[in-house]
């Protein structure tokens, strides 16, 4: 079966580059580009995987992890955070919180991010 | 006519008591005035409270640092003139003010370092004004950390694109175009390694660089910073030696990730100032007291005047500058912050064209 991704990102030419890679892997690639349509869309979609950004606007993707890891319909979904922010408190921050990994963007490239998905979906 | 007397001379032993106490009262108030304009005149801010924590005193520095209004605050508790959470936190707990604290916080804008103190009729707070430097400090660093962030972003779109292009991911390249984004993809690099770098200096300069230190064996890590090098090593064509002792190396207490960063840095520059077919030895040894590291290299050397400043931040010989026009000069820096803060030693001993051997100690616990 055709495994689900959601991208929340807000960044559109990252984000359009994540997806291309993603479709190309023939996953089913949704994205938002902010916090409150990204916590939306998880409920709705619900996605076998999250890739989050931290840095939105409105509702910071803590928040939305945070959330998420409250709400029992969509707890189970694995979220790794995918951010340029990667100070020592914000990763401990996001792993606490949660998330199943913490990827900084720049030190990536996205067929490292898309390898990492594959091995967490199996 | 008894009593006359007895009555001037009480009236006059009165007067005189009227006129030392008027006389007392004046200096009293004299030496009020002048305490009061004394304190008023210091740069700290001092409170005086009295047992109910109401205000006997406050000078004119304290009014400034906690914002309050001198006509507003005599008289009246503490407790109900600080609104300021931070603030509140620090003096109050449990509804009583604390005793001898000290304490760092930033209010409106001031770096402030409160303390207080019991007295036996009340309290002593004294503020000092402790911002300029260290407000500019933290700013700095603040500033880095953020511009770290934002520069990412649009590194990560370079290195995205020029990567998936690069894959075939956009169709295919011929080789020319793959030999130019490979350069372009390398130098993307550079500076996203600049700027991890420069992260690092900032939380080495806010003292929040080493967190968990665990009993580790050096050797282990040196092995896997090597594993980085074999690529580079085959291409620059460099004997590499590597010299262990026979007994048994103790594991250190040591911050893992730092330690990395010291091993990369060091083999990094003993391979980027060799020449080509070049030779490097690496030793790691022990003493009664200390586990030793000695990375030797054959290359560029140190200038001798310039061996002093090799270690301080953003410094870079002026030969390594000619040789290798990359480099941050935050390295040695960043290595030496790390070593000091495991409580080691780093130096080296160096000749310009001949080579030079960097040091390091870890203490055995």
């Amino acid at each position: 079966m055709i495994k689900k991704i959601l991208l929340i990102e807000d960044d559109k030419f990252l984000r359009e580059l994540m997806t291309k890679k993603l479709f190309s892997m023939d996953y089913d690639v949704s994205s938002s580009v902010d916090g409150e349509s990204g916590l939306e869309m998880i409920k709705e979609k619900q996605p076998d995987l999250v890739l989050l950004d931290l840095i939105l606007p409105g509702m910071n993707g803590f928040e939305v992890l945070e959330r998420a890891k409250k709400d029992p319909e969509i707890n189970n979904i694995p979220i790794i955070i995918l951010s340029n922010l990667g100070q020592k408190e914000d990763i401990d921050k996001g792993l606490e919180l949660g998330a199943k990994d913490f990827l900084i963007k720049a030190h990536f490239t996205p067929q490292e991010i898309a390898n990492k998905l594959k091995n967490i979906l199996g | 006519m008894e009593e006359d007397k007895t009555k001037e001379i009480t009236r006059a032993a009165i007067l005189n008591i009227l006129e030392d106490s008027d006389e007392l009262i004046k200096q009293n108030s004299k030496e009020k005035k002048r305490y009061r304009s004394i304190m008023d005149n210091l740069n700290d801010g001092i409170i005086i409270l009295d047992k109910k924590y109401q205000i006997e005193f406050i000078n004119s520095e304290a009014l400034i640092f906690l914002d309050l209004d001198k006509r507003e605050v005599e008289g009246k508790s503490l407790l109900n003139l600080i609104q300021k959470k931070d603030l509140e936190d620090f003096f109050i707990k449990d509804g009583e003010v604390k005793n001898f604290e000290k304490k760092e916080l930033i209010i409106n804008d001031y770096c402030l370092l409160v303390s207080s103190l019991f007295l036996s009729e009340g309290f002593l707070i004294i503020i000092s004004n402790a911002s300029n430097d260290k407000l500019i400090e933290r700013r700095e660093s603040d500033f880095i950390s953020i511009a770290a962030h934002q520069l990412r972003t649009p590194l990560s779109a370079i290195k995205w694109t020029t990567r998936m292009i690069l894959d075939g991911d956009a169709g295919d390249i011929n080789e020319e175009q793959r030999s130019l984004l490979e350069k372009t993809y390398l130098s993307n690099e550079k500076m996203i390694y600049l700027i991890n770098d420069l992260l690092d200096v900032s939380k080495i300069e806010e003292n929040k660089f080493i967190y968990n230190k665990i009993d580790y064996s050096l050797e282990e890590i040196l092995n896997k910073s090597l594993k980085r090098f074999k690529d580079i090593l085959e291409i620059k064509n460099i004997n590499l030696k590597i010299h262990k002792p026979d007994q048994f190396l103790p594991k250190v207490k040591i911050d893992k990730s730092k330690m990395e960063i010291v091993f990369q840095k060091l083999i990094e520059n003993a391979i980027k100032y060799s020449l080509k077919g070049g030779e490097i030895s690496i030793t790691l040894e022990k003493d009664d007291k200390n586990v030793i590291f000695k990375i030797k290299d054959y290359g560029a050397g140190i200038p001798k005047d310039q061996q002093e400043r090799i270690f301080s931040k953003f410094f870079r010989g002026s030969n390594a500058v000619k040789l290798e026009t990359d480099g941050t000069g935050l390295g040695l820096y960043t290595t030496k912050s790390i070593i000091n803060s495991h409580k080691g030693k780093i130096w080296f001993e160096s000749v310009e064209g001949e080579g030079t051997t960097f040091y390091f100690t870890i203490p055995i616990n």
